[in-house]
């Protein structure tokens, strides 16, 4: 023999509510429905939504401008005859992508949300981070470098993380976030010993005659001197990241969306990575598989 | 009273009964809501400090100007303190305390200038920026704060005589202008030397008629090496200034001199912009029989912005710093260093000056505010090669 449990006493009269009004059932159910299809009809990208402005702009024109500050070779510099440097190449190839004609607009680094925000550029390319302080109307793309600290040690005896390095010798440049990471690593440890040097390059030239075990240097410095030196490696992951996104007006979602899948695609078809080799050097193989000695 | 006033009398005693149990539990809610809204930190000031420093010369740029909260002035500059910098300049904007008519409301000012006594701090007052009725009406020229025109020199000057007349004995030195070799800090109108000794002329006489003993500091000169309607060099400049006899006109010369990507000790030339450029304003000086006159370094320091092709490394940040205070303890006619900046408001990752402090804005202190410490205080450098 089974027992129903009985219904919550609101349930039953609303039950009995609806019996007793069929008509103002129907029309709030479908006052309902109404309001959810009036909701989805006016998302962005629905055909009632917020037309993007900057996207339709750039559609009729095919004109694409980008603010972009030459302070910072090889990633951007103004030459006498052009804005050349990575971030150009990207800017140009993500034009070419969505099928617009790139403008670079050259600006001081301070100046750079001011211009975006009254819309006298489409995106800004400048190594920026991700900052919470602009989130309420700056979308910022998946990053397309990352500058962050990197392990670097031989290739006879590599290390890939930084939990490796128990009882061994670290050399970090002075004061910089791979010695802040070192110091954070070295309360974690049982024993890490620093080496602090003034730059990145005596870290890196420390690992090469063995005086220390690795280095912790911004990849930047690891890529350039990693390539005269083929006796070291670095890690295929940074330990301390620092990503450089493009910044977007948040209103801007179909050109957010179109820059996005140009980036992916830059990324799968091998683009961004020859945009940074031109400028950076090709990249020495990063090991990532290797177990650390013991 | 009537029979329908005597009705309407017992009607609205009688509502007002009958209301009262209500009302009273809608007080206790109303009083158990507003309890537990959170309530603004208590700012108490410490007992007083001293500052304790193997070299008085050091001096830091506070930029307190937009700090809304006094909790964090109050922290800022015991960090200050801590660190081992007896002197500090900080920005007193005339539109922010200006009232109009020659009323002023110092509650702003007031604050900042409590706490850094507190702290045991000197304070260098940078006077500045022009309230909007003291420029021509926006119908008739856009015009910037920085804008300001010989017909309001007056008005200007009679700020700073009430600055110096509020703060007398406490506030001591005060700069004139800031940086009024560059366009942008002069209105958007090109450098003009002859109207700024004007008006460090009215200025000094309003401030030593309010308190004779009161230091105006003149100059801040920005280091640049252009010529244009945008800039004019401060070398030039100071010697068109001098032409002007300006040097009547000041106690003391502020000078900015930034590093850039050049150790202090590199020698001064005037193609360069580096630390050492200071010694060019003090020839210029001595030249036009001022020798006698200390130079204040208002702003000073090395950015180590990783994205800046003018930035040095971290570890060349500190040794730079460090070196550059040595070097102006041991320049005679400089008085202080001062370090731009010692912390900005608001943490702005992306912006240059945020690569310039020693602390961040969620006070983070950085190596370089620990390497300062420990110099100052005579401590082991934690960060040494």
């Amino acid at each position: 023999m089974s027992r129903t449990l009985p219904l919550p006493r609101w349930t039953r009269a609303l039950k009995a509510g609806s019996r007793r009004h069929p008509r103002l059932t129907f029309a709030l159910l479908a006052a309902l429905a109404a309001a959810i299809a009036l909701w989805t009809l006016t998302r962005p990208g629905m055909p009632l939504g917020p037309i993007d402005l900057t996207w339709h702009r750039m559609q009729v024109n095919k004109d694409f401008y980008v603010g972009i500050d030459p302070s910072y070779p090889p990633f951007a510099e103004w030459t006498p005859d052009a804005i050349v440097g990575i971030e150009p190449d990207i800017a140009r190839e993500l034009g070419a992508r969505m099928g617009v004609e790139t403008s670079i607009l050259i600006m001081g680094y301070d100046g750079l949300y001011d211009a975006l925000y009254t819309g006298e550029v489409d995106l800004i390319l400048a190594g920026l981070r991700a900052d919470p302080l602009y989130a309420e109307w700056v979308h910022y793309s998946p990053p397309y470098f990352d500058a962050g600290q990197v392990l670097v040690s031989r290739a006879d005896a590599p290390y890939k993380t930084m939990d490796a390095l128990n009882g061994k010798w670290l050399a970090v440049e002075i004061a910089s976030a791979g010695d802040q990471a070192a110091q954070r690593w070295q309360r974690r440890l049982n024993a890490l010993y620093i080496r602090r040097v003034m730059l990145p390059e005596e870290a890196l030239a420390a690992v090469e005659a063995g005086e220390v075990d690795a280095a912790l240097v911004d990849t930047i410095s690891a890529r350039e001197y990693l390539q005269g030196h083929p006796g070291l490696v670095r890690a295929a992951e940074t330990t301390a990241p620092d990503e450089y996104a493009i910044a977007m007006r948040d209103a801007n979602y179909r050109l957010i969306d179109a820059v996005e899948k140009a980036l992916a695609e830059m990324r799968a078809d091998g683009t961004l990575n020859a945009i940074i080799e031109r400028w950076l050097g090709p990249s020495a193989p990063a090991q990532g598989e290797s177990d650390a000695p013991s | 009273m009537n029979s329908s006033a005597r009705a309407l009398s017992h009607h609205l005693t009688h509502r007002l009964a009958r209301a009262a149990p209500g009302l009273a539990h809608f007080g206790v809610l109303m009083f158990v809501v507003a309890s537990l809204i959170p309530a603004p930190p208590r700012i108490t000031l410490d007992p007083p400090q001293i500052v304790i420093t193997n070299n008085p010369a050091i001096c830091v740029h506070t930029r307190l100007t937009d700090e809304v909260e006094e909790w964090k002035i109050q922290r800022t500059l015991a960090m200050v303190r801590e660190m081992g910098a007896p002197t500090i300049v900080e920005y007193f904007p005339w539109p922010y305390v200006d009232r109009g008519e020659g009323r002023y409301d110092w509650g702003y000012a007031d604050r900042i200038i409590r706490h850094a006594e507190n702290q045991g701090l000197r304070v260098i007052a940078r006077l500045g920026l022009v309230p909007a009725w003291a420029r021509p009406p926006a119908e008739e020229r856009v015009t910037s704060l920085t804008y300001l025109t010989e017909d309001t020199f007056d008005e200007f000057a009679a700020f700073v005589g009430a600055f110096v007349a509020r703060y007398q004995g406490r506030v001591q030195d005060v700069i004139i202008w800031n940086e009024p070799n560059l366009s942008l800090e002069w209105g958007g109108r090109a450098p003009d030397p002859e109207a700024y000794a004007e008006l460090l002329r009215v200025s000094y006489a309003a401030a030593h008629a309010a308190n004779p003993d009161v230091r105006v500091l003149g100059g801040a000169l920005a280091p640049t090496l252009e010529t244009s309607g945008s800039a004019m060099s401060d070398l030039a400049f100071l010697e068109r200034l001098y032409e002007a006899s300006a040097a009547q006109s000041w106690d003391a010369l502020a000078a900015h001199t930034y590093g850039f990507t050049a150790p202090p000790d590199e020698q001064p030339d005037p193609d360069t912009i580096n630390f050492r450029r200071v010694e060019l304003l003090r020839e210029i000086m001595v030249r036009h029989g001022d020798a006698d006159t200390p130079i204040v370094i208002t702003e000073s320091g090395w950015s180590d912005d990783p994205r800046w092709t003018n930035a040095v490394r971290p570890g060349q940040r500190i040794a730079y710093t460090l070196d550059a205070f040595e070097q102006a303890a041991a320049w005679p006619w400089v008085e202080a260093a001062c370090i731009w900046n010692f912390r900005i408001p608001a943490d702005q990752a992306n912006r240059r000056d945020a690569y310039f402090s020693l602390v961040s804005s969620d006070f983070v202190r950085k190596p370089i505010y620990e390497a300062i410490q420990a110099y100052a205080r005579g401590w082991e450098s934690p960060y040494t090669p």
